[in-house]
């Protein structure tokens, strides 16, 4: 199981990287995550919320609102240039850190 | 299915948006409880064991409205922390040294009570010092309501009931010791029982009448979000 403090530090990056495929509301967004890391992570509303707001207010994210098929409305969020942009750096932080503690031996054998 | 609209409404209530942005948050949230509900119910929970996993999505409705409004004003992060923590300590800080000042020169004077009596040395502070004790319930009350209405944290809430008593407390603790250490002019036989009575009457009464008063506000708020919860439930 990940810890907390790992969970925050990779939760921007999985956003950024899940909406990479396309936009998504909240609620899909946190179900793909999910799906994909097969449980390892887990967004709760009150966990992805603010975290979109404040992405948002950062400008790498962008939302608004779309009324589906059946006519629910879902505020869906698409990555902006300058999200594009972040993913890049953000991966290879991420990256440098995984090589990084992979050449610890005793990390790389636990 | 439950009232997802409603339950979000009135948990928020307080999310110091624009009207037009705090609805478009509770809508969001509310669709996003929707979709968890009907995901369980396809899942085959039951209604209420659906219901639960919606509200257990958040466990702290007042920490999420405070994150919510950081993150959605965070251009204005030091007005919120100006909202939340400086404002009202500074106020509180202002109202206790106005108060004290106040009472100093238009409260009773103190040669007119028991000239020639035990009391007479007591008196002096006394009349100054009790009702300015009596006032600081309301003061730290004060600070309490406008920091928890701005969305203050508990350390923000708790910080700004009892700003006013640490400009005492770092005499005290501080400018004290440094004084007497550094000034040679001074005497240095130090009396410790004045010093711990000093502290008592100028940092431990008056933190506990903030306190009180502060903490008669923190529980009428904690009731109100217990309430409801109720009522979401």
């Amino acid at each position: 199981m990940i810890g907390a403090g790992i969970k925050r530090g990779t939760a921007e990056l999985a956003v950024l990287s899940i909406l990479e495929d396309g936009p998504l509301h909240g609620y899909e967004m946190a179900r793909r995550i999910e799906e994909q890391t097969k449980g390892a992570l887990r967004f709760t509303l009150a966990a992805l919320y603010p975290m979109l707001y404040r992405m948002e207010q950062r400008r790498w994210i962008r939302g608004s609102w779309e009324t589906s098929d059946n006519g629910r409305r879902r505020r869906c969020y698409r990555l902006t240039p300058a999200g594009k942009k972040k993913l890049s750096p953000l991966r290879q932080e991420w990256s440098e850190l995984f090589q990084a503690l992979r050449r610890l031996k005793k990390v790389a054998n636990a | 299915m439950p009232d997802w609209q409603a339950l979000v409404r009135s948990q928020l209530d307080g999310l110091a948006l624009k009207p037009h942005e705090r609805a478009e948050v509770i809508e969001e949230l509310a669709a996003h409880l929707d979709e968890v509900f009907e995901g369980a119910r396809r899942q085959g929970f039951a209604e209420q064991d659906a219901a639960q996993r919606c509200l257990s999505e958040v466990k702290d409705w007042r920490d999420l409205r405070r994150r919510i409004q950081t993150a959605r004003t965070m251009e204005n992060i030091m007005t919120n922390r100006v909202k939340q923590f400086w404002l009202p300590s500074l106020l509180t800080l202002l109202l206790s040294m106005g108060l004290l000042a106040l009472i100093q020169i238009f409260g009773p004077n103190p040669w007119m009570v028991a000239r020639h009596s035990g009391w007479s040395l007591v008196a002096p502070v006394a009349v100054v010092y009790i009702p300015w004790l009596l006032s600081l319930p309301l003061i730290g009350a004060m600070g309490a309501y406008l920091s928890n209405r701005a969305g203050g944290s508990q350390r923000a809430v708790f910080s700004c009931i009892v700003f006013s008593v640490l400009p005492y407390l770092v005499f005290f603790l501080v400018a004290l010791p440094v004084i007497a250490i550094l000034d040679d002019r001074v005497a240095h036989n130090i009396m410790f029982a004045p010093l711990f009575i000093g502290l008592f009457a100028w940092v431990l009464a008056p933190g506990a009448a903030l306190l009180a008063g502060g903490f008669l506000i923190q529980f009428f708020y904690a009731r109100r979000l217990t309430g409801r919860r109720l009522v979401g439930n």
